[in-house]
């Protein structure tokens, strides 16, 4: 379905999704992230990306899983507590941030499903907004088989034509929402269409950095596991982490039991994003650590996105976003890292 | 919705036998599910028991499956959750879930000698595989067990391994002499080359601490086995079971959920981190 929508009507569309929970961008000092919006509240689709990706509304930072207790007659019980049953937007979904999402999605399907995951993500729709100009100076979407106005992943992409919307829709979730903003939408024109191509094809070109040749880095990297130039790349890493926090497509998770009563035994399991930057990821309990260093451990980073990754289901897990370069205090360089993996020894 | 594999099902230790005192602790555990017993695992499988309050551990099935009446395992005390679980007495519940990972190849086996090589606690894994074998003997060829731990008290099921040795040659070894200790004297690898196993129509099996599979499988090359001959099990921390949390990793393989069972063939391609 595509239909145009005036930007003076948005406010009105947002305000008969009601029933839905909506997230959007929200400022917070100079910071932009998704947040619950109120319907009243205009939507400000002007925003540089977030600090976060929407990942945190489908896979939330920490989530309990069960809950055990202990009761009088000392029977120890067990309750499973999945997410609450709430149907949610999130508008403004960059389209690497949408992709993202497609990629936790074959880590939490697969033959035995992530039941939390999936009841967020099925009762989650994705509205999305191209970058008409890249959100941050570090995007390279297009270096990651993505670009600033692809669908993948979204229900909707909303397209900035000046005083319109060009709202395309490619699910029954999206036309669903664009159903209730009904007599908003308008027919698109010979000229709005004209236009949206336009805006999509100049969007690429303003796309600053980007990885060359990618697709001959994967093979390079089946070589190098034992290269040294993991021990050069590694020395400035201070392991914060926040990398791979930062990352839309990163998924790894710890679980751990927290307790607010030890006798009787009361608590909740709860899961926690982990990281692979840190040394107790991989420590067994015996001492032995297999990834022991920042070398193995930033090896492992790239190899999971760019060698281990495409193995298993043939796509980079990178969507091209730049957040881990642009937020490493020590400036690691992904771009850089991959493109001097690339050349290394030749 | 799919049924939530992160919820344990509680069980009730039945029994519980100290194995090895001292400094590095080892007991076994026999559990019985409270509800209905569905759980069907294959040797080589392996279990995420639950201390609650305290975590989750991944451990191994030391039990066959022609066993239907508990679940056992075998567990030396080194973390949080083995340390609880030590702790624990009978009648005690934990949680239980899985079975999760791939198992040994047994159908594969058939007709063919099978020799069991093991270190330490890692007799545990390779308990559940040898009485499968037992159970179903004319499904297989000769069977032996090289079995050695430090000392001889850290060897595991020890009356067992007396029963054992009136239905197959069970070679035992501890690491330095001790006074009235008969049989070999040296580490498990050396004890291989000293027995020379035959590598016609066999297969090894090795479990235990990683430098000693490393030298297992070098005595059994030059005994002439050949990689797709020699299984092994690795372990690595896990937290889901499922190949989703992301720390079992070996290259793009999910110990958790690809393995623990490997062919040295098998292992040998994948990146050596682990």
């Amino acid at each position: 379905m595509e239909k145009v929508l005036l930007k003076k009507d948005f406010p009105q569309w947002v305000k008969k999704l009601e029933s839905y929970t909506i997230y959007s961008p929200q400022k917070e000092g100079d910071f932009w992230n998704y947040e619950v919006t109120k319907n009243s509240e205009i939507i400000d689709l002007d925003y540089l990306n977030t600090v976060l990706s929407p990942k945190k509304i489908v896979f939330p930072q920490r989530e309990v899983l069960l809950e055990f207790s202990t009761s009088d007659e000392d029977e120890l019980k067990v309750n499973e507590v999945l997410p609450e049953e709430t149907q949610s937007i999130i508008f403004g979904v960059r389209p690497c941030d949408a992709k993202a999402l497609t990629l936790t999605d074959k880590v939490f399907g697969g033959d035995i499903k992530d039941p939390y995951y999936w009841k967020r993500r099925n009762s989650t729709t994705l509205v999305g907004l191209t970058c008409n100009t890249p959100p941050s100076s570090n995007c390279f979407c297009i270096s990651v088989d993505g670009s600033p106005h692809s669908k993948e992943g979204l229900d909707i992409l909303m397209t900035d034509l000046g005083d319109k919307y060009y709202t395309e829709s490619f699910t029954k979730k999206g036309d669903a929402l664009l159903n209730l903003g009904k007599a908003l939408f308008k027919t698109p024109t010979a000229k709005d269409k004209k236009d949206l191509e336009k805006i999509k094809a100049d969007s690429k070109k303003k796309i600053k950095r980007q990885i060359k040749e990618t697709a001959k880095i994967p093979p390079k990297l089946k070589d190098m596991f034992d290269s040294s130039f993991w021990d050069e790349e590694s020395l400035s890493c201070i392991r914060c982490g926040i990398c791979t926090y930062l990352c839309p497509t990163c998924h790894c998770f710890d679980m751990n039991d927290e307790v607010t009563s030890s006798s009787p035994i009361q608590g909740e399991r709860v899961r926690t994003w982990d990281n692979c930057q840190f040394p107790d990821f991989t420590m067994h309990s015996s001492g032995h650590n297999p990834r022991p260093d920042k070398a193995s451990r930033l090896r492992q980073r790239i190899l999971h996105k760019f060698q281990y990754f495409v193995e298993l289901y043939k796509n980079y897990q990178c969507t091209g976003c730049g957040r881990c370069i642009s937020k490493c205090p020590v400036g690691i360089d992904i771009i850089e890292v991959l493109e001097k993996a690339r050349d290394h020894g030749s | 919705m799919d049924h939530n594999t992160y919820i344990p099902k509680l069980a009730k230790i039945i029994e519980i036998k100290e194995e090895v005192g001292g400094a590095r602790p080892i007991k076994t555990f026999r559990t019985q599910f409270l509800s209905t017993n569905d759980f069907s695992f294959r040797s080589g499988q392996c279990a995420m028991l639950s201390v609650f309050g305290r975590g989750e551990s991944m451990i191994s099935i030391s039990s066959s499956p022609l066993l239907k009446e508990y679940l056992q395992f075998s567990i030396l005390k080194m973390g949080r959750v083995t340390s609880s679980l030590h702790d624990m007495q009978v009648g005690d519940l934990i949680g239980i879930r899985g079975p999760y990972g791939n198992s040994f190849p047994m159908e594969d086996w058939k007709g063919k000698n099978i020799i069991f090589i093991g270190g330490g606690i890692g007799l545990a894994p390779i308990w559940s595989v040898l009485n499968t074998a037992l159970g179903k003997k004319g499904d297989y060829g000769d069977l032996m067990l090289i079995y050695g731990a430090r000392t001889s008290q850290d060897i595991v099921f020890k009356k067992e391994l007396e029963e054992l040795k009136k239905q197959m040659p069970v070679h035992l070894s501890i690491d330095v002499e001790e006074p009235d200790w008969k049989e070999f004297v040296g580490f498990v690898p050396q004890n291989v080359t000293d027995k020379k196993p035959s590598s016609k129509d066999a297969i090894a099996v090795t479990c235990g601490p990683p430098i000693m599979i490393k030298f297992v499988i070098k005595a059994l090359e030059e005994l002439g086995f050949k990689d797709e001959q020699i299984y092994t099990t690795v372990e690595n921390k896990m937290k889901c079971g499922i190949g989703k949390c992301g720390r079992c990793n070996i290259g793009f393989h999910y110990v958790c959920k690809d393995g623990p069972v490997y062919s040295w063939a098998e292992l040998k391609k994948l990146p050596q981190e682990y």
